[in-house]
């Protein structure tokens, strides 16, 4: 382990470029401060992909990584819908997961923020209604906020969560 | 008796017949089927992966399939209705939902042996899917794996447009193999428009796809310690690729490489890749050397979840998965890769710890390669158009080697297919899982990191 404390002694904070550090350290500093203010300190997102390519939940992967830290900021992603405040909906809602995802809605607790991520799930990008592709609206479930992109980079998702918080009554 | 590999088995529709093409390692048979009573004879009971397909041809084109141990619906899910949707003659947009219909688990009985149904929703940040064990207390006795949840019908919507429409939807079949699908199509694009492959082009774009390899690789190898409770592996790899993904980002536009592969090269800086190249190739070896030296971690990666090579032969399993196994297929194994530095890489073992010690082997190839790769930009002319006929392709994504099949028309999409490596190493998931315990499945499954999405369509 001698070795690993050395090396985090040379690296110490992961950092990128200045620029994009520092405004990612102004949004984070807001966001931090709205989940203090609305969710006692933790918001608990549930994370369901509902015939996405992938590569949305990739990023939200990558929310995770050193550079972008999200859990610092009180953000988790739980493992079951019953611990969470928010759905984050990614993927073109397929057949097959239909009745899934309104399993999972119904599960969490009220108020329950459905949040779509990517273009798939409003059928904004290259997937459009098709035979097997139904897209979120047919869900008929109230859909709160919306992060675009395919994908939203992890930057983007952290700017729409921010925003989703902005817009919380 | 040395068995052939079966790649694919898929069903084609003319105006008055079905057809059936299969797919093996240097061979491929057509057999026709009638098409009002179409009769299919299963190969399962000697190819056990040819299940997948033929479930599957059997759901999409209503084909009936005879001699066959497993006859459940694949993609028709519980409230699926009953129509064929790949046949020509459906052309609805949309299905009814129908009745229930509950699906039978493949199941262990007997005394203390209960099941453990996990999914399709999962605990992590991942695709959908559903794992049903039989238990008996700690040690798994059997696993099924069930998928087609994120199932999108690509196959369907792709009919009838032309090669050049398609690609968007191509590129987002699988988004860690986004280029390498891209690679695929511009495969056949070339075939089909008799333009040679201009190789300066073709080294942008292999050097793209072995940065898309990169990526998933330095991806899993924070993942696999991560799954055995070793988290500080995770934060170091996962800020590699992180700055891979920008990288790549700088090089091609995106950070998926979507959109990528086309007709020109982006002017780049050499000398930046070189320094990039070199940075994370001593931060690798860091990586390498400080990972090898914890005992616990290889405790918990060493012995799980083996894959014999004889069984790996036998299910015709492919990419990172088959060569832990000690099986030496890779697709990039030709002349062309092999001026730019490829090495086919392997291990003998097939446990978790093969498929991570693999994975690391493949990095350091994957950037000496992209530094042979680099060259100057480029550009070629979009072609104008495309001969109808067949056309396949292979790639070896970062999972394995991708089939791709496209029929064209009269200009237009007439049939759609690809096989994702997934779709044939899913279903030699449960043969890694005999002599473990249910907690190491995160583990084990995460060592092969297949693609759902690929595999689903
Ligand atoms: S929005 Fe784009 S990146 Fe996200 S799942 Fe859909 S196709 Fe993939």
């Amino acid at each position: 382990m001698i070795k690993f404390w050395k090396k985090r002694a040379e690296n110490s904070i992961a950092t990128r470029h200045l620029k994009f550090d520092k405004d990612l350290e102004e949004i984070k500093k807001e966001l931090k401060s709205k989940i203090g203010k609305k969710f006692a300190g933790s918001l608990a997102i549930r994370m369901v992909s509902s015939g996405s390519c992938n590569a949305c939940e990739a990023e939200c992967n990558a929310l995770l990584n050193p550079y972008y830290d999200l859990e610092r900021l009180g953000i988790h992603f739980v493992a079951s819908p019953r611990h969470a405040d928010a759905m984050l909906l990614s993927g073109v809602v397929g057949v097959n997961m239909y009745h899934h995802i309104l399993d999972a809605y119904h599960q969490m607790p009220q108020p329950a923020y459905i949040i779509t991520l990517g273009d798939c799930p409003l059928l904004e990008g290259t997937f459009e209604k098709s035979v097997a592709i139904k897209g979120a609206k047919s869900l008929d479930l109230p859909i709160f906020h919306h992060i675009a992109g395919c994908p939203p980079e992890p930057k983007e998702i952290i700017e729409g969560l921010l925003t989703f918080l902005k817009h919380l009554p | 008796m040395k068995q052939d590999r079966l790649i694919a088995r898929f069903a084609l529709e003319h105006s008055n017949s079905f057809e059936i093409i299969t797919l093996f390692d240097g061979k491929v048979q057509r057999e026709k089927l009638d098409k009002d009573n179409p009769v299919l004879k299963s190969i399962s009971s000697r190819y056990t992966t040819a299940t997948w397909f033929e479930r599957k041809i059997r759901d999409d084109f209503d084909i009936k399939i005879v001699n066959a141990y497993d006859n459940r619906p694949l993609i028709h899910h519980e409230r699926f209705p009953s129509v064929a949707l790949m046949k020509k003659e459906f052309m609805n947009n949309e299905i009814k939902f129908s009745e229930y219909k509950p699906y039978k688990y493949e199941s262990v009985k007997g005394d203390g042996v209960f099941e453990v149904a996990v999914g399709p929703i999962h605990a992590g940040i991942i695709e959908p899917g559903h794992f049903q064990f039989s238990q008996e207390g700690e040690r798994i006795l059997h696993l099924e794996v069930r998928h087609f949840y994120t199932y999108r019908g690509i196959e369907k919507v792709l009919e009838g447009k032309t090669l050049m429409e398609a690609k968007k939807m191509i590129e987002r079949i699988s988004g860690n193999e986004s280029i390498a699908y891209q690679l695929a199509w511009f495969d056949i694009v070339m075939q089909a428009s008799q333009n040679g492959y201009d190789e300066k082009l073709k080294k942008y774009h292999c050097m793209l796809l072995e940065f898309e390899r990169l990526i998933h690789h330095l991806t899993d190898i924070g993942f696999i310690p991560n799954d055995a409770g070793f988290g500080a592996a995770l934060s170091f790899a996962s800020m590699l690729a992180e700055d891979t993904r920008v990288f790549l980002k700088e090089l091609c536009g995106h950070r998926f490489g979507f959109g990528a592969v086309s007709f020109d090269v982006k002017d780049y800086d050499k000398d930046k890749i070189v320094e990039f190249l070199d940075d994370l190739d001593s931060r690798v070896r860091w990586f390498e050397d400080w990972i090898v030296d914890i005992p616990s971690l290889w405790d918990r990666l060493d012995t799980t979840g083996v894959l014999t090579a004889q069984k790996a032969q036998k299910y015709g399993v492919v990419g990172v998965v088959a060569r832990s196994s000690g099986v030496k297929i890779d697709r990039r194994d030709g002349d062309f890769y092999k001026k730019y530095g490829f090495v086919l890489q392997s291990e003998e073992i097939g446990d978790v710890a093969s498929r991570f010690k693999l994975r690391i082997k493949e990095i350091y190839n994957s950037i000496s390669m992209v530094r042979n790769f680099i060259d100057s930009t480029c550009r070629v002319d979009k072609p104008i158009g495309f001969k109808d006929g067949e056309y396949t392709s292979f790639v070896e994504s970062s999972i394995g080697e991708i089939f791709m099949f496209i029929k064209l028309k009269n200009g237009f999409i007439e049939r759609f297919y690809a096989r994702d490596p997934s779709f044939i190493n899913w279903q030699a998931l449960y043969l890694m899982m005999e002599k473990d315990i249910i907690a190491d499945f995160p583990l084990i499954n995460k060592s092969c990191d297949l693609s759902y999405a690929g595999s689903d369509l």
